[in-house]
């Protein structure tokens, strides 16, 4: 035997308070004989009597809608509720409220709606916005609560889930033109050091068999009396992988016109660089350094930018207290880009680690240049001083040990440092 | 103790710097009407004097807490008013009195109800006080038909309104029984 389920349509206080004074006014009308008590009944017992007359018994229902679109920060929003009456009878108010996250700055978002909905019917109301951070970001969960037949009844509240609103990351200008360290494949954007076909002039050499008729220098030719082709430098592509540092946070997120966290900077700055890479033909590849390990295994062209920037919504802090990345894991070849803030010593380990097996790598610096921990007491400016030192003590030390440190600042932030890893490549590996 | 005091402090002011129009007028209204009913059944002679101070503090009530008795509590003191002016002060029970308060005392109800359910810092569609008034209005016109038919019944068959009343009594009481016996039926 089921148990019968709670009733969803409530009595008001408004209710009891018709009841007791219809039946109060005539209680005393009919004690004292007094015609004018029994007659200021009248309204309370018409009004019940009219509103009470058909009753409803479905609740409202309602969606949130929000926008499926390719919203970047800063971007525009359309998100909306809509209530909907299955019932026979129009519910006279519908209170909503809907939760969203901070980082929607939705219209009149953080306020309840009051709105009436017509039987049958639906309303909707509009949401419209800005989106000022990256991520997932939330449109909900909404509630709502309707009063029907003179606001003597009221139903329970009705909670929708929330619905995710992808917010990508702005993609910050970087440009750059230094090439590769290790170009890996058998075609691409970048010239190789070795001679094949490609676009890039290398020299001009005496004709050899298997040389193609269309490569024969024919200026040359005529001049020297014997036969030259122009050879070229290969084309080739390269594997870039992209490691963001998510053991911690620093910093206080403030959107898109504000200042960044650490994980602002790491998101924009990935967003950035795989997007130049991907653009160049590249293969690129993501892994997070966190509890988790994501990984996104590499690829290239555009599919794999829009997967990029689908991966980078999830990236959220994700401390752990034992941690190990496994270098063979990482080709030999790919360009590791760093994303770190170097706060925890385990990415500086890291770091020369990936030095020592051999990897081209690059650290980029995340740490916002104004991040500081909150002042609690006369020791802290003290404490952040000593930190700072110790911080830059590291950045030396990797410096020392072969790991370029760059700070981002968007455009044309690796370019000296990519020639820098670019001219050890070409030197003999020693190990 | 002061901690608690300034939080509710703190809380009443994010409260009022976010409220809006429509509800707070309806606050109003429900302020408004419930003076106006006190007003019309009190004595007027007991109305001049320090008892106003008293009556409207009651007024009050519900316009700051529509959810909470104040709306039953204006009603009950209103009707309490009545009859100590008619039956202590032997006043004259005339119709217009009768029709204003009946009107008054509903309005009252009805916008303490919609202001129950209407949070302060809402944004209101203008068709949800529409709605609401138009239906109080309906109700309102219904009754004073009603009053002036009745009341001109007894005045002018000359019947006794002791008659009437309890006749009309028992078919009210008799009316909301079976109301009451139908809800319960439903739940």
């Amino acid at each position: 035997m089921t148990e019968p389920s709670a009733p969803v349509w409530l009595p008001t206080r408004a209710l009891g308070r018709t009841v007791l004074l219809t039946g109060l006014l005539l209680l005393l009308g009919v004690i004292l004989g007094r015609v004018d008590l029994v007659l200021l009944a009248a309204p309370f017992a018409i009004g019940a009597a009219i509103n009470l007359h058909r009753r409803p018994r479905a609740v409202p229902e309602v969606t949130i809608t929000a926008d499926e679109g390719h919203i970047v920060e800063g971007g525009e929003v359309e998100a909306g509720l809509t209530v909907a009456n299955p019932d026979a009878i129009g519910y006279d108010l519908v209170v909503v409220r809907a939760r969203t996250s901070p980082w929607l700055r939705l219209r009149h978002a953080d306020r309840p709606f009051a709105i009436t909905v017509p039987s049958d019917g639906w309303a909707a109301i509009d949401l419209p916005g800005e989106a000022t951070r990256w991520g997932r970001q939330d449109v909900g969960p909404a509630a709502a609560r309707a009063a029907a037949c003179g606001g003597l009844l009221a139903c329970r509240p009705v909670v929708t889930p929330a619905r995710g609103v992808r917010v990508y990351p702005v993609t910050e200008p970087f440009n750059a033109t230094e090439a590769m360290p290790a170009a890996a494949g058998l075609v691409g954007a970048h010239r190789s050091r070795r001679p094949g076909e490609g676009g890039e002039l290398a020299g001009v050499r005496q004709f050899a068999p298997g040389d193609r008729l269309r490569r024969i220098d024919w200026r040359v030719s005529l001049r020297t009396r014997d036969l030259h082709v122009a050879y070229t430098l290969s084309d080739r592509d390269a594997e870039v992988l992209i490691l963001l540092d998510v053991l911690g946070d620093v910093g206080l997120p403030g959107g898109v016109r504000g200042s960044s966290s650490v994980l602002d900077t790491t998101v924009r700055a990935a967003a950035a660089i795989a997007e130049h890479y991907l653009h160049r033909g590249d293969r690129v590849s993501m892994l997070e350094f966190g509890a988790s390990g994501r990984r996104l295994r590499a690829a290239s062209g555009r599919r794999q930018y829009l997967t990029v920037l689908e991966w980078l919504l999830d990236v959220r802090a994700d401390p752990v207290d034992d941690i190990s990345l496994a270098p063979q894991h990482i080709s030999s070849s790919a360009l590791v880009v760093v994303l770190t803030p170097l706060v925890d010593p385990r990415a500086a380990d890291m770091l020369a680690q990936l030095t020592q097996t051999g990897r081209f790598t690059v650290a980029v610096d995340t740490m916002p240049k104004d991040a500081a921990p909150a002042v609690r007491n006369q020791w802290t400016p003290a404490a952040t001083r000593l930190w700072r030192i110790e911080r830059e003590n590291v950045l030396g030390r990797l410096r020392e040990h072969g790991v370029p440190v760059v700070t981002w600042a968007g455009a044309g932030s690796l370019d000296l440092v990519l020639r820098d890893v670019a001219r050890m490549a070409s030197a003999p590996r020693g190990r | 103790m002061l901690t608690k005091i300034s939080k509710r402090a703190g809380r009443l002011r994010t409260t009022l710097s976010r409220a809006t129009a429509v509800p707070v007028i309806v606050r109003f209204a429900v302020l408004l009407t419930g003076l106006l009913a006190l007003g019309v059944a009190w004595p007027a002679e007991l109305l001049a004097t320090r008892y106003f101070t008293l009556l409207a503090v009651v007024a009050v009530w519900p316009a700051i807490a529509p959810g909470g008795r104040g709306g039953t509590a204006v009603a009950l003191t209103a009707i309490g008013g009545w009859l100590l002016d008619t039956a202590g002060f032997d006043a004259r029970v005339a119709l217009w009195r009768v029709l204003a308060l009946a009107a008054l005392l509903y309005l009252a109800h009805t916008l303490t109800a919609l202001a129950a359910v209407l949070p302060i810092d809402a944004i209101v569609n203008f068709d949800v006080p529409g709605l609401w008034l138009g239906r109080a209005a309906v109700v309102i016109l219904i009754s004073s038909v009603l009053i002036v038919l009745a009341l001109g019944l007894t005045a002018d068959l000359g019947g006794s309104a002791f008659q009437l009343a309890t006749l009309a009594g028992i078919a009210g009481a008799g009316v909301v029984t079976v109301l009451l016996a139908r809800m319960a039926r439903r739940e």
